[in-house]
């Protein structure tokens, strides 16, 4: 890592296996939707968020698009990188790293979604459109932590651009539409309150992390951390063999998950699983077969196995249970894991 | 380019792509509105009619859409290099001839709906806006998508609908996972997944086009005619928007179907599309149809108690309903005394007019199910959050700059004011603030008598029972709820005001209940927490109920328990929270202090006597909903 502002690396995170998993499975296939973490304040949420941007190899992107545009992801180009390649133009590149964007909980609507770029309003006297957050996290991943305190309306802005991948802007003068595509990392305290099930489904997985209980490892967090902070330069260049192998990891992976397709016995468990489980929709079963194809490419496998998707269940199920409200959904995932038991006992 | 998931390789929903094949076909039919919970491809049915559009482009309504790209506004650019006024078109305007498409048209704001709805309706609105003054002709289709988990739209606005089409997840295994297969197929590769689809798609245009040909030429037989008259006046359709669209949708139908006449089949799938969203006798829509200033909460919950045994207390009923549900299309037939082929002149009798009902019955029983609840309330934001609603003269909030309001308001002058380097010269007088608009969210904190008098146990029984209630839909509205008792020398908050069902469960295991009764203490309290810090946030609504009998016995300062309590009433009360009196005081004599209590806090007063917690809920919710 050579940045100015080393983050913590990745792989110097202890435990919290859970959660790296859901975050690496997100890095490999983008298209899982996400992350949300729920868990008490200091248990390495927001370290593992911001470390994962050093993970992702660099992409090759439109030079001076304001929505770093990937220069061979054709079919979600902004319109101005649209209208150069159709006049022919063979647009420069520029390789750029991914990158953390945070949505703040004090962020306006206007700053969200973009809006009326003022200064050159008041001295051309010509609207052009600023870009806001949305604009900023295209091919990015958009964190926002204490997610269940967002203000609602800014939830809905964030609702309608991940669902349809492009945020379409028709405020203060400005029409304007550009691709808002993004992996969205969420985390939350359960205790502030809950998210609003629209919200929560669209996060592809979800995770609970608790604090470190182990004596050892607790001492070892402690140690690694002011190991850090004494010389971040010389910390990360310790883990750097380590990055590397997780970052050879997620290609290796990405190559594998475009051979592989998920065969019968996987869709036919998924769907069984949700049937179980009444889940709302049809977003549980798609979510399980990503993941636990994502899973397999990351053990370095094409064919799936009982345990990819038995860890595909626990991040992609519990959120989208139908909620009884007062009980405890933990007897429900026992009942899933025995099912999957069944569905993969047989050869 | 084109990134849709096409509407042949979605599975199932054969009612839903019926309903946006009649809207595409016809010229009559302007606004369909697609529901169903989360998950079950409402975006991806919305939005798939784009391919079969023939050329009519698709412009999306985002949540952020402010009234000025709306409904147009003036034209900055031209405005200010010529001097020319000169307005460019909202996009309601930009619609003329296309579709428009509003995700979770739910979510946006009341005057972002009625515009949409009322335009599509008529066809055209009157601007009135930034010295435009004039009626501006569009006719659009609107495609709508909402979830009612996150809250409905109002009757009225329900009933603007044309069609209206509900979708549930699918529950056969097979379908399933073809759902997962295609999906999966579809995000490897849209352009190849588009082509495999590409003869069914351009099939259902070939049919689109075929029925739109001849649609003027369908006739809808005078049987027919007066059966769905009758069928709207059983099921007390008000209004005659709802026979119009069973019409229409029946002749579009039949259109499709390559027939130049109606048949019932057609008129019995009309009348589910057309007015399911529309029954007054479906015991959703009924209570909605209520006067929402009153009663409407208790109502529903009356309603929602004797609908379950109602539904299921009726065994003998079921078989014949099942007779009559027909998912085959096969079977319809048969079963059915008029069969579709038995010639035109055929009399439709009450019979026939029960057979659709009993269809209608059976095809939304899902739907019956759910839930009331109003749109959540909005209030006036006076910080800089809040969604950007409109401008107005600047008064308290000089910060707040509406710059595109002030450029458009000083555009106009720019020809003769002096400029200095600047393109646009403002002046004072131009400038706009922003109105902004929150959606409101409810504190409603319980400050209970856990004193040892009379009936505590009876009195947290309710309140338990009340506060899980409120919490359970507490979600659609966004509202916390929080628990404060006061005993002995002082109060203790139990439960701070959450929105979490889950916590709150936990916290309210075990109330603490005995010794003397602090109640002024505990106002003092309660009122402290809502006004002073992390909840006092503006903008909000806040309440107080309070259960008490109202006898207070230990003092604060020293002075007389009662003289120190009205004291404390008084100079809160009318301070902007607003304060509900529970009185549990129960037998004989009353002395009703909790009354006295009441009156001095300005609250609304009632009695514990026999509510349960439900009914208690139910009490809360109507008065505070129903302030303002």
């Amino acid at each position: 890592m050579s940045g100015e502002h080393p983050v913590y690396p990745f792989s110097a995170i202890v435990g919290q296996d859970n959660m790296k998993d859901a975050l690496l499975a997100n890095l490999v296939n983008p298209s899982i939707g996400g992350v949300l973490i729920r868990g008490e304040k200091g248990t390495a949420k927001s370290t593992a968020v911001r470390a994962v941007a050093d993970l992702l190899p660099e992409r090759d992107v439109v030079k001076g698009c304001m929505f770093r545009c990937g220069a061979s992801d054709i079919r979600n180009l902004c319109s101005s990188c649209r209208e150069k390649i159709a006049a022919g133009e063979t647009p420069e590149t520029e390789r750029a790293r991914m990158r953390v964007i945070e949505l703040p909980l004090c962020a306006t609507e206007d700053r969200v979604a973009g809006t009326l770029d003022i200064g050159h309003a008041i001295t051309k006297g010509q609207k052009k459109f600023e870009p806001g957050v949305l604009a900023m996290a295209n091919g990015n991943i958009l964190y926002v932590d204490e997610v269940n305190l967002l203000d609602d309306h800014i939830v809905d802005l964030l609702l309608d651009a991940a669902a349809m991948g492009v945020n379409f802007v028709e405020r203060e003068g400005i029409s304007y539409s550009h691709p808002a595509r993004f992996m969205l990392v969420g985390t939350m305290n359960p205790e502030e309150g809950d998210l609003r099930p629209q919200l929560l489904d669209r996060f592809g997985l979800v995770v609970d992390v608790e604090g470190e209980k182990d004596t050892a490892r607790r001492s070892e967090v402690v140690k690694r951390r002011l190991g850090f902070e004494k010389d971040p330069v010389a910390f990360c260049g310790r883990y750097e063999p380590e990055q590397q192998k997780i970052r050879d990891r997620i290609a290796v992976a990405g190559k594998i998950l475009g051979d592989i397709e998920p065969d019968d016995r996987l869709i036919d468990t998924a769907v069984r699983v949700s049937l179980s489980l009444g889940v709302d929709g049809h977003r549980a079963d798609i979510t399980l077969v990503k993941t636990s194809l994502a899973f397999a490419a990351l053990d370095g496998q094409k064919d799936v196995g009982k345990e990819h998707v038995l860890k595909a269940a626990c991040l992609s199920l519990p959120h989208r249970m139908r909620r009884r409200p007062f009980d405890e959904s933990h007897a429900d995932l026992r009942s899933v894991q025995a099912l999957i038991g069944e569905c993969y006992s047989c050869p | 380019m084109n990134a849709e998931f096409p509407l042949p390789a979605i599975t199932g929903q054969d009612d839903a792509k019926k309903a946006l094949l009649c809207a595409l076909a016809s010229d009559r039919i302007h606004t369909v509105l697609i529901t169903g919970d989360r998950g079950t491809a409402k975006s991806t049915l919305a939005r798939s009619i784009g391919v079969l559009a023939e050329g009519r482009q698709v412009l999306t309504v985002p949540q952020n859409i402010t009234y000025d790209r709306l409904l147009g506004s003036i034209d900055l650019e031209t405005t200010v290099s010529t001097g020319d006024v000169r307005l460019t078109p909202g996009l309601l305007k930009q619609a003329d001839r296309q579709i428009i498409y509003a995700d979770d048209i739910n979510l946006m704001e009341e005057e972002v709906v009625q515009s949409l709805l009322n335009t599509a309706e008529t066809g055209s609105y009157t601007l009135e806006r930034e010295g435009f003054s004039r009626s501006i002709a569009t006719r659009f289709l609107l495609v709508a998508t909402m979830d009612p988990q996150e809250g409905d739209l109002t009757p009225g606005q329900m009933d603007r609908f044309d069609l209206s089409v509900r979708l549930d997840a699918i529950t056969d295994a097979g379908l399933r996972g073809e759902i997962v297969k295609r999906r999966l197929l579809f995000e490897r590769s849209p352009a190849d997944f588009f082509r495999e689809f590409w003869p069914a798609t351009d099939a259902l245009n070939g049919k689109l086009e075929a029925a739109r040909e001849r649609l003027p030429y369908v006739s809808i037989p005078e049987a027919l005619a007066d059966l769905i008259s009758s069928l709207c006046l059983e099921l007390a359709i008000s209004g005659q928007r709802g026979d119009l669209a069973v019409a229409q949708a029946a002749a579009a139908l039949a259109a499709l179907d390559g027939r130049d006449n109606v048949v019932f089949e057609d008129v019995k799938l009309a009348s589910l599309l057309a007015l399911g969203h529309r029954r007054k006798d479906n015991p959703d829509s009924r209570q909605k149809a209520n006067p929402p200033q009153s009663g409407e909460t208790t109502d529903g919950k009356e309603n929602r108690g004797t609908e379950s045994p109602d539904r299921e207390s009726s065994p003998g009923s079921s078989p014949g309903r099942i007779q009559a549900g027909q998912k085959n299309p096969d079977s319809r037939q048969g079963q059915n005394g008029p069969t579709p082929h038995q010639g035109y002149d055929q009399v439709f009798d009450i019979g026939s007019t029960f057979d659709v009902i009993r269809y209608l019955d059976e095809k939304s029983e899902k739907t019956t199910a759910r839930q009331k609840s109003g749109r959540r309330t909005r209030v006036r934001s006076s910080d800089s959050s809040g969604h950007y609603r409109s401008f107005r003269l600047p008064g308290k909030n000089r910060n707040d700059i509406a710059v595109d309001a002030t450029l458009r308001a000083a555009a106009p002058y720019q020809q003769v004011r002096r400029h200095t380097g600047l393109a646009i010269s403002v002046e004072k007088a131009d400038l706009r603030e922003k109105i902004r608009e929150k959606k409101a969210a409810h504190t409603i904190l319980f400050l209970v008598d856990a004193s040892g008098s009379m009936g505590v146990r009876q009195r947290m029984v309710a309140v338990k029972g009340a506060i899980l209630s409120l919490l359970i839909d507490a979600y659609q509205k966004r509202d916390r709820i929080g628990l404060m008792i006061f005993r002995g020398t002082g109060s203790r908050l139990l439960l701070p005001p959450t929105r979490s069902p889950d916590l709150a469960v936990r916290m309210l295991r075990t109330i603490p209940t005995g010794g003397m009764t602090p109640l002024t203490a505990g106002i003092a309290e309660a009122y402290g927490l809502l006004s002073r810090g992390k909840y006092a946030g503006t903008g909000e609504n806040k309440s107080i109920v309070i259960l008490t009998d109202g006898r207070v016995n230990v003092p604060v300062r020293g002075g007389t328990p009662p003289a120190e309590l009205a004291d404390l009433a008084r100079r809160i009360a009318g301070s902007g929270i607003r304060f509900v009196i529970v009185d549990t005081e129960s037998g004989f004599p009353r002395i009703g202090r909790a009354l006295i209590l009441a009156r001095d806090l300005k609250a609304t007063w009632f009695r514990l006597e026999d509510l349960s917690g439900r009914r208690l809920a139910a009490f809360v919710q109507d008065t505070i909903y129903t302030y303002r």
